[in-house]
């Protein structure tokens, strides 16, 4: 049955008509082309197609569509101004955290709906939210070590604006 | 010796693309007018093909045109072409394509499969090398006398053996009348899956001027290109592919894997692109699995310790097409003395077809499953000899002057193991480990490691240089980024060469087989060696480029000039001089008369010498080592069985560190993937060849929570092959990790394990027997 929808995403906000069986993964890549958001299980093990909904970070393969009318939607592809990357995209680029690639915006979400909600999380909220994502490149320790970075750098950011 | 851009962390030149969500890859691609294929799998693993009826299926809403393999000639592979893009008279593997839909969305081809009826007979179905090795086995392929191979490869037709390699040095088997002591045991390295995030995809387009394109995951576009050409008859030059960025290989995109399939789909919509990609499930069951190999290992020593014999046959469950599967076998038979020295060797491996997916490439290419077993077998004869295995080791190392296996001497400049051995051991056994208590039992175990690459003779890979009007350059080259950073390399060495900071080294992103550079494949840990081989040879050429139009330019001979990135100049007066600047599209003189060539080079290099086997098995088919040690500490749960590495050591000679950041993430990655291997990971079949784990939540890789602290250290025994000493690494850290913690778990718990992956169910049986034998 095809429906049609309204939400925002990365601060647009959008009217699309999709099919009642589609998930949130399916409007993000085939809808409206964000293909930043990668497909690498479609049951919900991977992380790979993590993106923030509503300030969480949700994985988008198992989100169905009639959860997300109204919905405000983050993608990796809203995250960078302009050229200037989000201190996480930062991190995670120079710790090493990035080889293949994969799996990279997954994590970059994750640890978005993590730490802009909460930046003084701790080392085990850490480790729970990176246990959702599966990387065969890095031994993932770069990928903590950018986390780390990342978590600084938000700490920081926000006693100057306090 | 000093450099000024290696040793350095540079940031990847795709870092930030990628954590954008800018990288393209294969599935991130839409063409204008692009179709999409699903792809039907049998019932059955072994079964003749009785009928096909496709009628309701193509009456399925948006579906274009549904494919069978009917009326497909040809057969395809780079080493036995035994491939068939599609079954035709028969599936031998659960994985196979047997039929595909053509539709406007994935959806609708995805829903009109099931319409399709297929009516089987079914055969015996062998999953496993030894039953579809027995003199009653019905045969897979019936027919191999008429398949083309590589002219060094022996079938045995009317088997189910695809290929024997034997390779004898010294006197063979008969070298074991010399040993006093003998060890005997055998080993299994079972199915795997590389289990790459990004899973396989394709997309053909046959094209109205009778050209093809192509974009595929893979790692190989010149051999896609080739053997798509031979089998559609047509000039080489009107195929053409293009590899977007990869999501991850560790092997199973290197060869031809789905491309031949889609390309016969889309065969059948001339002027329509047709994209597949795999779900995850196909990824396991229908594309190339990993390793299946049993080894049978037979050691003879004298009562000092020095080996004298070593006698391995190798049964590897191949699949159902060994096209991918036979230089594995082979790699495995010729490296399964480790890093050893023996003088007499006997190594047979025998390559057999199964009703199991295709196996073919995985990080490290043989040496992982047979070294496996080697490493294990050192600890078991140290224990028999009753010697120090650490110095049972130092005793029989291939350093300098020893010969290996294939007859190929060893020297200094082949690095430093006993080096690497010491490191390892230091780090990890210098001190007492922690006593047995309520909780846990503490095990620690070694392994020394070697890897060589497994290549071809002719196997070798191009570089293109151009330096652009601002003195910097733009590189092109064929080898594919899957991940392990191959760009950062080439920026740096290129830096290194043509002595000009890495930001003005501009590296290639896509590759097409257009424009890059010729590059056979990809493979065996060999890009940073060889590609930055055929990186300093153009960069020198560029330089006598530039030396050739400054010597007309500032009136001098060629051999008088220097240069410094900047400037070539006298080399007796610096300051006569002329900016590369001035020098990049010749030299334009003072009334616009312009000489000299446009400053650009070409270039490629192979292994030097690297040959075919001789009739022993034998022959110049290593060429470069990487010589390591890895060493696990371990510690196992008593109420729940459970294995914890809590720290991984490893040390590696590997001749010259390009960048630090990089080579440590390169072997944090394959250790932990290593522990997947000894831990968790197996592709497992009912006896009906169904593979029962085929999603990550049931076939478990290595999380965050199950990596463990490494030491990672390098030694650096310049190679005088690689650009600037580098040798290959890619690979070999997955080596040593599954018989490192095997060891460790004897060291622990007193139980020898010979097959992987040691689950907590296997220890918790082991402990319950332990106490019922006490």
């Amino acid at each position: 049955m095809v429906e049609k929808i309204t939400f925002t995403i990365n601060g647009e906000t959008r009217t699309v008509e999709v099919d009642s069986g589609m998930m949130l993964i399916d409007v993000i890549r085939d809808v409206l082309n964000l293909t930043g958001t990668k497909r690498g299980c479609d049951n919900a093990t991977c992380g790979t197609c993590v993106v923030v909904m509503n300030g969480k970070a949700v994985k988008s393969c198992n989100t169905p569509v009639n959860k997300i009318a109204g919905a405000d939607i983050l993608t990796v592809e809203g995250l960078a101004r302009g050229t200037e990357l989000h201190p996480i995209q930062t991190a995670i680029a120079e710790s090493g955290a990035v080889q293949c690639g994969f799996c990279t915006p997954g994590i970059v979400m994750e640890l978005y709906g993590l730490l802009e909600n909460k930046p003084h999380a701790s080392e085990q909220e850490l480790t729970n939210a990176l246990t959702k994502h599966l990387c065969r490149c890095t031994g993932y320790e770069p990928v903590r070590d950018g986390a780390l970075i990342a978590q600084k750098v938000i700490q920081t950011r926000q006693v100057e604006n306090a | 010796m000093k450099y000024k851009y290696l040793g350095k962390s540079y940031i990847r030149p795709d870092a930030i693309s990628k954590v954008t969500g800018k990288a393209v890859f294969l599935d991130d691609i839409r063409l204008p007018g692009m179709l999409h294929a699903a792809i039907l799998r049998p019932q059955y693993a072994h079964a003749r093909i009785v009928s096909i009826d496709t009628r309701e299926a193509e009456a399925c809403p948006g579906v274009v045109k549904v494919i069978t393999g009917k009326g497909c000639s040809y057969r395809y592979g780079d080493n036995i072409r035994d491939l068939q893009p599609m079954a035709i008279e028969k599936v031998r593997y659960i994985g196979e394509p047997v039929a595909a839909v053509i539709a406007d969305t994935p959806a609708h081809a995805n829903a009109a499969l099931d319409k399709i009826k297929i009516e089987y007979d079914p055969l015996p179905v062998y999953v496993d090398a030894r039953d579809a090795m027995s003199d009653d086995a019905v045969l897979i392929h019936e027919n191999t006398e008429e398949y083309w191979r590589l002219p060094t490869l022996k079938a045995q037709h009317g088997s189910n053996i695809a290929n024997v390699y034997r390779l004898k040095k010294g006197r063979g088997e008969q070298g074991f009348d010399e040993a006093d002591v003998v060890v005997e045991a055998e080993f299994n390295y079972p199915l795997g899956s590389c289990a790459a995030l990004e899973p396989h995809g394709s997309i053909v387009w046959f094209k109205e001027d009778k050209t093809i394109e192509i974009w595929s995951s893979s790692i190989c576009p010149f051999i896609i290109r080739d053997d798509i050409a031979h089998s559609y008859g047509m000039p080489v030059g009107d195929v053409r592919v293009h590899i977007p960025e990869i999501g991850g290989c560790f092997g199973y995109k290197s060869d031809i894997t789905v491309e031949q399939t889609i390309a016969w789909i889309a065969s059948f919509v001339p002027g329509r692109p047709v994209k597949w990609v795999a779900s995850r499930k196909e990824d396991f069951t229908s594309t190339l699995l990993a390793h299946g190999i049993r080894t049978v290992m037979k050691i003879g020593a004298k009562k000092d310790g020095k080996l004298v014999a070593l006698k391995t046959t190798l049964y590897h469950t191949g699949g159902a097409y060994a096209d991918t599967a036979v230089n594995v076998t082979i790699a495995a038979s010729h490296n399964s003395t480790g890093p050893y020295e023996f003088d007499h060797c006997d190594l047979i491996g025998y390559t057999v077809y199964t009703n199991t997916p295709p196996v073919g490439a995985y990080r490290g290419y043989g040496h992982p499953e047979a070294q496996f077993a080697t490493e294990r077998m050192m600890d078991l004869l140290a224990r028999k000899l009753n010697m120090d295995r650490f110095e049972l080791r130092s005793k029989n190392y291939l350093k300098e002057g020893k010969v290996n296996a294939l007859g190929e001497m060893m020297w200094k400049s082949n690095g430093d193991i006993q080096q690497c051995a010491d490191q390892v051991r230091e780090l990890v056994f210098a001190q007492p480990k922690p006593k047995e208590d309520d909780e846990f039992f503490y095990g620690r175990g070694f392994a020394a490691v070697m890897k060589s690459p497994k290549g071809a003779p002719f196997s070798t890979k191009g570089c293109y240089i151009k330096m652009n009007i601002d003195g910097s350059v733009s590189i092109n080259m064929g080898g594919a980024e899957v991940g392990q950073g191959l760009r950062t390399v080439v920026r740096q060495i290129a830096a290194e060469a043509l002595k000009i900071a890495p930001e003005r080294v501009r590296v290639y992103g896509e590759i097409d087989t257009q424009f890059s550079p010729y590059e056979w494949q990809t493979i065996g840990s060999m890009f940073t060696m060889q590609g930055g081989r055929a990186i300093i040879r153009a960069a020198e050429k560029l330089i006598q480029v530039l030396k050739k139009t400054a010597a007309q330019v500032l009136r001098t001979d060629e051999d008088y000039l220097d240069y410094d990135g900047e400037f070539v100049f006298l080399r007796n007066d610096p300051s006569i001089r002329v900016p590369v600047t001035q020098l990049a599209r010749g030299y334009i003189t003072d009334n616009g008369i312009t000489i000299g060539d446009l400053a650009q080079s070409v270039s490629d290099a192979r292994l030097p010498r690297y040959s075919n086997p001789d009739q022993n098995g034998q022959g110049s088919l290593g060429v470069t080592y990487t010589f390591g040690a890895q060493a696990a500490e371990i510690r196992i749960e008593k109420k729940t069985g459970k294995i914890f590495v809590d720290h991984f050591a490893s040390t590696f000679d590997v001749g010259q560190v390009i960048n630090p950041l990089q080579i440590r993430g390169s072997v944090l990655g394959g250790v932990t993937m290593a522990i997947g291997a000894a831990l968790y990971e197996v592709v497992q079949f009912d006896a009906e060849g169904n593979i029962l784990n085929p999603q990550y939540f049931q076939y478990h890789i290595p999380t965050y929570k199950e990596a463990p602290r490494q030491t990672i250290q390098f030694i650096e025994t310049p190679d005088p092959i690689g650009a600037f000493g580098a040798r290959g690494i890619g690979e070999h850290s997955v080596i040593g990790a599954p018989p490192a913690i095997l060891n460790a778990i004897y060291d622990a718990i007193g139980v020898d394990f010979f097959e992987i992956p040691v689950t907590p169910e296997k220890i918790k049986k082991a402990l319950e027997s332990q106490k019922e034998y006490a």
